[in-house]
């Protein structure tokens, strides 16, 4: 038997292993998985994102963009008033642009004087806002201070249906759907919601069925209503409630109609289309009449660009009954992933999806929310992506320029590093995925959101009330010109 | 003087540059950075560590010494300041193991031991379920009690469970005390066990200590063999898939497809065994290295034909602890006591206000409140020696249940530690009705559908176990219910994760391979010599690392 130690050849293998790493990281590759790009019709990609991404080849080199960024930090943003009210100038740097939200502040002033008013949100967004996650937080602060019952409006399916809480929604699976991810000329136009159903199964039943949810303000689905578009030929639905069976016909005259299910507040129904095969489908809207609704058009994948194809009639058709005062555009995490820190391309982009908005919904407030903190892995260790800064500050440049007001997500959350915080925290806030934020870590977001735009509410009703006290009459209305922004440079 | 700038270079592209801070931070405890065995922190410092253990190897107090030191300072790493709370506790235990001894009074002797088990348990109590039992108390009496900062010292749950065995086995005179408390704080501090088990067993370790150190080429050949598949399974399979897919589904399990969530909880399954085992795997290699032979904790738990011979696969030194200190504590198959039956009492009564709690909406919980009950019974009813089973299944129940506590403070656990312990009892009665043939094994396709269902079984239990709460527990179930057969689909998921998913067909390869395989790979990694081995073992290193400097793979959305 050998009895002889053998620690010195156990501790020589463990040693020259150590050398053998070394030599075996010089010549082999440094990542085991690659990352490799894919390419499947079943991944949800914007492709208008991807076109953008493509054609951005004359993009400025990086030195011209921190020269540009540094005079821009410098400049004081003043201000021209608007009904009397100018808010207080600012710099780039803190950029919020509250004097662009004047209109729907104003709404919300008149509806707190008189609770029968109505003031609509439509909050875009992409996988953030999935099952109605951070708009439905906002939504519950709204209808908290103001008043308002209801979700807003839903479409008929979406891949997040089952994960939203605040409205259960079930639909079968014959549904065609066309969405402004992916279809650039949709058989029908899109709707407020970016996209269109068809009910084009001439065997079996076309369904849908919604049911409220647990939520506080939303736990009755009140005044339900059907949006359809135009269309030559007519069709016939019908509305099961409980054991009643409503039959109803659709007349697409419109561009835009709507059809109600009741007048009461329900707890579910089923909608069952038949005959219907070449009208435009696009939702049901859900609200009590009175005080704040908030409308979540969430579209995984989307980086906010497919909305400039929206169809402006078709749009302002919808405006007509649903009257938007605000429109929250919440975009940004699917433009991290493409390796570029220029985002030139993508303000040009997307300050074309704002003047679409403008031009949909005339005289509507817009606003902006940045990017969130994302978080990557930089040699094993977990750092904010390098392309998130730059990101948010191209958000915030077009929305300056497109005169819109802007929510600093990035650094509401905490700035560098916080995803990685909100993450690691127990009980966690965000996902593993360094990206979506959770339940709790949503709340927390619509809790922030809502509260930059209070404050600017809080703000302009001070203001508001200095303008009346000095006795000036309002002024006539004047819209805001186009660049009404005057930049002066900074003495300092 | 090229040379040495050249060397300096050399230096400082493969290792970066060295700086004061860096090397204190080596030195200093950063709860961010955990001193695991798979770092290149712990391979540093571990290699320094055994060249000079190496000569130290003829001493014995020395040596002792040295290795006490070493893992204090390990424990240090993990924990901070908390390494003191493992001397107190030591210091208590030894103590109170001493008088134990020397006592020949029983019911005194009995006394201490209780003292004994009361103080540790209290000490496991307070960190690691003061505040579940808070939140529990203020979700059931609307209380609002503020939560404790806790900070839960790493591996407290191992070294308890470790000195309490000392003690207990002490009380049944099983062993003797050791000579002093040097030797007995180097049983309980000795670091590759230290945060994460296998519960090495005062009877099995304490004479190894007193031997001649030896270390002979077959223990090296089997130590670095484990550590290399313990690298491989924790580092490469288990937090790749972990961090890339399954922990995004079980975040948010709605947001995915049925497939995907089905996916998942077959991802876990993997995950966690190779999590466990691996890191069990690597502390056994690294105790032979210094030439500690550790009992096996894991024998291929997923090749198991029924749920009985799962827990003889499955941590093992955790099971046989909980059936030496628990199961025959409270009675095991012998007598029935209080504890014995207050647990599944509780636990059953609480199952069935669950159900009636949520009767106006579904009445699904109170079926499933009362079905388990009814099972339960039925276990002990249907059987010929009711009285001694019922007495058994009840112990057998609580064992489970505090088993299931002892993996975390939650309900989830406890549910998981529940459906095992059905389990148990089910198949006890099954093996009653239908006993297997001792003469002859089973036919293949019996075996193949035994191990299929328990497999299976064991799945779903790990979906409780895995879930953030209940509800995301049966959100992912509800999900996986809703499964239907549509391959092209389920080709589109594969494609889109398939280094996850290929990781996980590895494992689970690696796992079903019959044992012959294995044996023969290991008789051809025994047979190389020294520098081959060295160089299978670096390039190892070199998969870990490059596994960990792997990014995450970027997030996919599907839509169908």
């Amino acid at each position: 038997m050998n009895t002889k130690s053998y620690f010195f050849q156990s501790f020589s293998i463990v040693a020259l292993a150590l050398v053998a790493f070394i030599g075996f990281k010089q010549i082999l590759p440094d990542k085991i998985f690659s990352d490799s790009k894919l390419d499947s019709k079943n991944i949800l990609i914007d492709s208008l994102l991807l076109e953008s991404v493509a054609q951005d080849s004359l993009s400025l080199d990086d030195d011209s963009i921190a020269e540009s960024e540094r005079k821009l930090n410098q400049q004081k943003i003043v201000f021209d008033e608007t009904e009397g009210i100018e808010f207080p100038a600012e710099t780039f740097e803190d950029y919020k642009g509250y004097q662009y939200l004047i209109s729907f502040y104003e709404k919300l002033y008149q509806l707190e004087k008189n609770p029968q008013n109505k003031v609509r949100i439509a909050y875009y967004g992409d996988s953030m806002t999935d099952g109605d996650l951070i708009v439905q937080d906002v939504r519950t602060n709204y209808q908290e201070r103001f008043g308002g019952n209801g979700v807003g409006f839903v479409s008929i399916t979406s891949e997040s249906a089952a994960s939203r809480g605040s409205v259960k929604s079930t639909y079968s699976k014959n549904w065609k759907t066309q969405s402004y991810l992916n279809v650039k000329r949709p058989t029908s136009p899109f709707g407020v919601n970016g996209h269109v159903f068809f009910a084009n199964d001439k065997s079996n039943s076309t369904w849908v069925q919604y049911e409220a949810g647990l939520n506080k303000f939303s736990t009755s689905l009140d005044n339900a209503s059907l949006f359809y578009g135009y269309s030559a030929k007519t069709g016939k639905v019908n509305f099961i409630i409980g054991k009643d069976t409503i039959k109803k016909s659709l007349s697409p005259n419109n561009l835009v109609n709507t059809l109600k299910v009741s007048s009461g507040s329900l707890k579910a129904f089923k909608a069952n289309f038949v005959q219907a095969d070449s009208i435009p489908i696009y939702g049901f809207n859900f609200d009590n009449g009175a005080g704040v609704h908030v409308d979540n058009f969430s579209q995984r994948g989307n980086s906010g660009l497919p909305i400039s194809m929206f169809n402006a009639d078709v749009m302002r058709a919808f405006n007509n009954s649903l009257k938007y005062d605000l429109i929250i555009l919440h975009y940004g995490t699917n433009v991290l992933n493409y390796g570029t820190k220029n985002y030139s391309w993508y303000e040009k982009g997307m300050t074309k999806t704002v003047n679409k908005i403008k031009e949909s919904f005339p005289g509507v407030s817009i606003l902006i929310v940045s990017t969130a903190d994302k978080s990557t892995k930089y040699d094993m260790e977990m750092k904010t992506d390098s392309a998130v800064v730059p990101l948010m500050k191209a958000q915030k440049h077009y929305a300056l320029e497109t005169q819109a007001g802007f929510v600093n997500l990035y650094t509401l959350m905490g700035g560098d590093g916080s995803m990685i915080k909100w993450v690691d925290e127990t009980p966690a806030k965000a996902n593993k995925d360094y990206t979506h934020f959770n339940q709790r870590g949503a709340k927390a977001i619509g809790n922030l959101l809502y509260g930059q735009l209070n404050k600017g509410y809080e703000e302009y009703k001070k203001l508001r009330e200095k303008r009346d006290a000095e006795g000036t009459k309002p002024k006539p209305v004047r819209r805001a010109k186009p660049d009404s922004v005057s930049v002066t440079t900074d003495s300092l | 003087m090229t040379t040495i700038d050249s060397i300096n270079n050399w230096f400082i592209q493969n290792f970066g540059a060295i700086t004061i801070e860096q090397v204190k931070s080596w030195f200093v405890y950063n709860p961010d950075e955990k001193l695991l065995f798979n770092t290149g922190l712990f391979l540093g410092l571990f290699l320094v560590f055994y060249f000079v253990y190496g000569f130290l190897r003829k001493t014995f107090y020395l040596r002792l010494t040295y290795v006490i030191l070493f893992s204090l300072f390990f424990y240090y790493k993990s924990s901070g300041i908390y390494f003191l709370l493992l001397l107190l506790s030591s210091v208590v235990d030894y103590g109170l193991s001493q008088i134990i001894y020397r006592e020949s009074r029983d019911g005194v002797k009995k006394l201490y031991l209780v003292i004994s088990v009361i103080l540790n348990l209290a000490l496991l109590g307070y960190f690691k379920y003061m505040n579940f039992l808070i939140v529990t108390y203020n979700d059931m009496f609307q209380g609002n009690f503020a939560l404790h900062n806790v900070f839960l010292p790493v591996g407290i749950s191992f070294y308890t469970f470790q000195s309490m065995s000392y003690i207990i086995e002490i009380y049944r005179e099983e062993i003797k005390p050791t000579k002093n408390y040097i030797e007995y704080l180097f049983f309980v501090s000795f670091f590759p066990q230290l945060v994460a088990g296998p519960i090495v067993r005062a009877k099995d370790f304490l004479p190894q200590i007193y031997q001649k150190l030896n270390l002979t080429r077959q223990d090296v050949n089997n130590a670095l063999f484990l550590i290399i598949g313990g690298l491989i399974k924790k580092t490469v399979i288990s937090n790749y898939i972990s961090v890339n897919f399954v922990d995004r589904v079980f975040d948010t399990p709605l947001s995915y497809t049925s497939f995907e969530n089905l996916m998942a909880s077959y991802g876990y399954a993997i995950q966690i065994y190779c999590d466990f085992s691996g890191y069990s795997d690597m502390a056994i290699g690294i105790a032979l290295l210094l030439g500690f032979k550790l009992p096996t904790n894991f024998r291929t738990p997923y090749k198991s034909t029924s749920i009985t011979d799962f827990w003889r696969r499955w941590h093992i030194s955790l099971s046989t602890w909980l059936k030496d200190f628990l199961y025959i504590s409270i009675g095991g198959n012998r007598e029935g006591s209080f504890a014995g039956y207050l647990f599944p009492s509780l636990f059953f009564f609480g199952l069935l206000l669950w159900g009636m709690a949520n009767y106006t909406t579904s009445i699904i919980p109170l079926i499933v409140a009362l079905a388990s009950i009814l099972v339960f019974c039925l276990s002990f009813l249907l059987s010929s020696k009711r009285k001694q089973t019922l007495v058994t299944n009840f112990n057998l129940f609580t064992t489970m249940l505090l088993g299931g506590l002892w993996h975390g403070a939650g309900a989830q656990f406890i549910v998981w530690g529940a459906l095992h312990g059905l389990a148990l009892a089910v198949h006890k009665i099954f093996m009653e009705f239908f006993p297997s043939k001792k003469d002859k094994s089973p036919n293949f396709l019996w075996r193949f559908f035994s191990i299929l269902i328990t497999f299976h079984f064991v799945v779903f239990c790990w979906i409780f176990f895995r879930a953030r709460d209940f509800e995301t527990a049966l959100q992912v179930i509800n999900n996986i219910g809703q499964l239907t057969f549509e391959p092209e689909l389920w080709k589109t998921i594969v494609l889109g994760y398939k280094n996850v998913f290929g990781l996980m067909l590895f494992g689970y390869v690696w796992h079903f391979l019959p044992e012959t395989f294995t044996n023969g790979m290991k008789s051809v990694f025994d047979k190389t010599p020294i520098l081959v081995k060295a160089i299978i073992l670096g390039f190892v290193y070199w998969i870990v690392y490059a596994t960990a400097v792997a990014g995450s793979q970027p997030f996919i959305y599907f839509q169908f």
